[in-house]
């Protein structure tokens, strides 16, 4: 794996080419001395593949598993002082470990790999509402966030928060989640008394609180899916209809990006929306680098830089 | 348009000054893509974490129950897995409830694998494919509820199907066949459903006033027997790979 240095310099090599030189120069001095990096790792839809897919010849033999994201997760602490660790949600079902166990050894898991948040997909529901808020109180640890379901009376009520503040590197960085419409999708036993609200509303109106709390970054973990034909409500609406969210932490529709997709506010910032696809078959990481510097649009000082890695 | 973006920064420069927090921005970003490979190390205190749960599952998951012939697919309109996992269902509902079954549908969202590779065919890997607690349900349709039915199957892109078969035309379904004859408006069928479809999952909210014959039997279980009977009469899991649902040229 190559250091953070090179990474750094690289980075800026690749930014740097796609420029006008006068302007990557004007960039450069630009940058305080101040500045700030943060690494945020995610994944969703892991569906409780505990284990790699199984060497039977099909398509995802040997790929995945638990043990081996543990593996790369520390290796990339090692290297990077301020991670954060993020899921959007369907976590449980998928492997004979959810129909045995309910949800515990992934969660004790991701406890373990130290993740920070996660939102809640509809599959979080398939052992009913009870059971998720069992399974997050007695292994998580992790923050469960999730804005729009509105979960009085039942026992997720004391697990779930409409958002989270961490403070991480010198940065404040706020997290709100949304999850997808439940009728029609999730059998109604299993969801009990929840409540779905409009994701689109109360994703803006967390995202504005968390705005006016002096967030530097506003990350939106997300299970309503990444894009649809039709005009069902998805995270290309989510990241153009809000305002005050960076980045969207996409999941649902199992998509496996190329890169992350830029596409603007209805204040036309810059919002980052990223999706790994499912069953952990990969980790994104995306490094952030701060400054006091404002008003600029992210991706179009700086174009993304995107390298693709497996192990060492 | 530009000249309303420096109306906006400075809109900002004037609210920004009048908060006292000096926020950080994000100024340059770089993405990277890790695949997680076969070769990829892992750890080992994760391991130990999991090996009782992995022992426990291993012990009742691992015991082979047939043999695929050839890897089946997960696919659209028609696949040879949805073929065959309609074909079980059609199969053990006749069995179970004792009574003629028409046809038989699998919610194509409801498979959770996209293949059943050759070779032997675990009881995990049945739970993999079938992970749902899902009941398999009959239920009485009138001719026009089953063309309602198959224009919504239609309309999602061909769901699995045995006993029947159709064309998608313009997103509805046209040349339907109900046990090799034309949909007849003035007769009552019997379709083998899962009680999710049935109760208006995947917004299939027309199916819901329609009463359920209900054995608290599970899909799972069906495909399960199914494959154990197919492996007694000493058959491998075929593959089939007739079009019963196939979009209009």
């Amino acid at each position: 794996m190559q250091n953070r240095r090179t990474f750094i310099r690289q980075s800026a090599l690749a930014a740097g080419s796609l420029l006008l030189g006068a302007q990557a120069g004007a960039a450069e001095l630009l940058v305080d001395a101040r500045s700030r990096q943060l690494t945020i790792l995610h994944t969703n839809d892991t569906h409780s593949r505990i284990d790699p897919f199984p060497m039977d010849g099909s398509r995802n033999e040997g790929q995945g598993g638990v043990a081996a994201r543990a593996a790369m997760i520390n290796q990339i602490r090692s290297e990077a002082e301020h991670v954060l660790l993020l899921d959007a949600g369907d976590i449980f079902q998928g492997t004979p470990y959810f129909n045995i166990y309910k949800g515990e050894p992934e969660v004790k898991a991701m406890a373990r790999m130290g993740y920070d948040a996660c939102t809640i997909g509809n599959h979080d529901f398939d052992g009913g509402v009870d059971n998720l808020a069992l399974q997050m109180k007695q292994h998580g640890g992790f923050s469960t966030i999730v804005s729009n379901y509105d979960f009085a009376g039942t026992a997720m009520e004391s697990v779930a928060v409409p958002y989270r503040i961490i403070k991480k590197g010198g940065l404040k960085v706020g997290i709100l989640g949304v999850g997808i419409e439940l009728d029609g999708l999730v059998p109604a036993n299993l969801y009990g008394t929840t409540r779905y609200l409009d994701p689109i509303q109360k994703a803006n109106e967390v995202a504005g609180i968390l705005h006016a709390k002096g967030c530097d970054l506003v990350i939106c973990l997300s299970h309503l899916g990444y894009k649809y034909a039709g005009n069902k409500v998805s995270d290309q609406q989510l990241a153009r209809e809000t305002e005050n969210i960076n980045l969207i932490i996409s999941g649902h529709t199992h998509t496996f990006l190329d890169k992350p997709d830029v596409l603007q506010n209805k204040k036309g910032q810059d919002v980052v929306v990223n999706q790994v696809g499912w069953a952990g078959l990969q980790l994104g990481r995306l490094d952030y680098d701060f400054n006091r510097q404002k008003g600029q649009r992210l991706i179009s000082a700086n174009p993304l830089t995107v390298t693709k890695k497996t192990h060492e | 348009m530009i000249f309303s973006k420096y109306i906006n920064l400075l809109l900002l420069l004037t609210l920004s000054l009048a908060s006292c927090h000096r926020a950080m921005h994000p100024a340059k970003l770089a993405y990277h893509d890790y695949k997680i490979d076969a070769a990829a190390p892992r750890d080992s205190a994760m391991m130990r974490m999991l090996l009782p749960y992995r022992d426990s599952v291993d012990k009742s998951m691992n015991e082979v129950l047939g043999i695929a012939a050839a890897t089946l697919e997960k696919k659209q309109p028609s696949g040879s897995l949805g073929n065959f996992m309609a074909d079980a269902v059609l199969d053990m509902a006749a069995k179970q409830f004792k009574m003629p079954v028409d046809f038989a549908i699998i919610n194509y969202g409801g498979i959770r694998s996209l293949q059943l590779a050759k070779g032997e065919v675990t009881r995990g890997k049945v739970f993999e494919l079938m992970p749902f607690d899902n009941l398999l349900v009959l239920q009485k349709l009138s001719g026009d509820q089953v063309q309602q039915l198959f224009d919504y199957l239609a309309a999602r892109g061909g769901w699995p199907i045995a006993g029947a078969s159709f064309v998608i035309k313009n997103k509805q379904a046209t040349d339907v066949l109900v046990g090799g004859k034309p949909l007849d408006k003035n007769k009552t069928y019997t379709l083998a459903n899962s009680d999710y479809v049935a109760n208006g999952g995947d917004d299939a909210s027309f199916l819901k006033p329609i009463p359920q014959i209900n054995s608290g039997y599970l899909i799972r279980d069906a495909l399960l027997t199914y494959i154990r009977n197919l492996q007694q009469q000493g058959k491998p899991i075929a593959e089939i790979t007739e079009n019963r649902i196939r979009n209009a040229e």
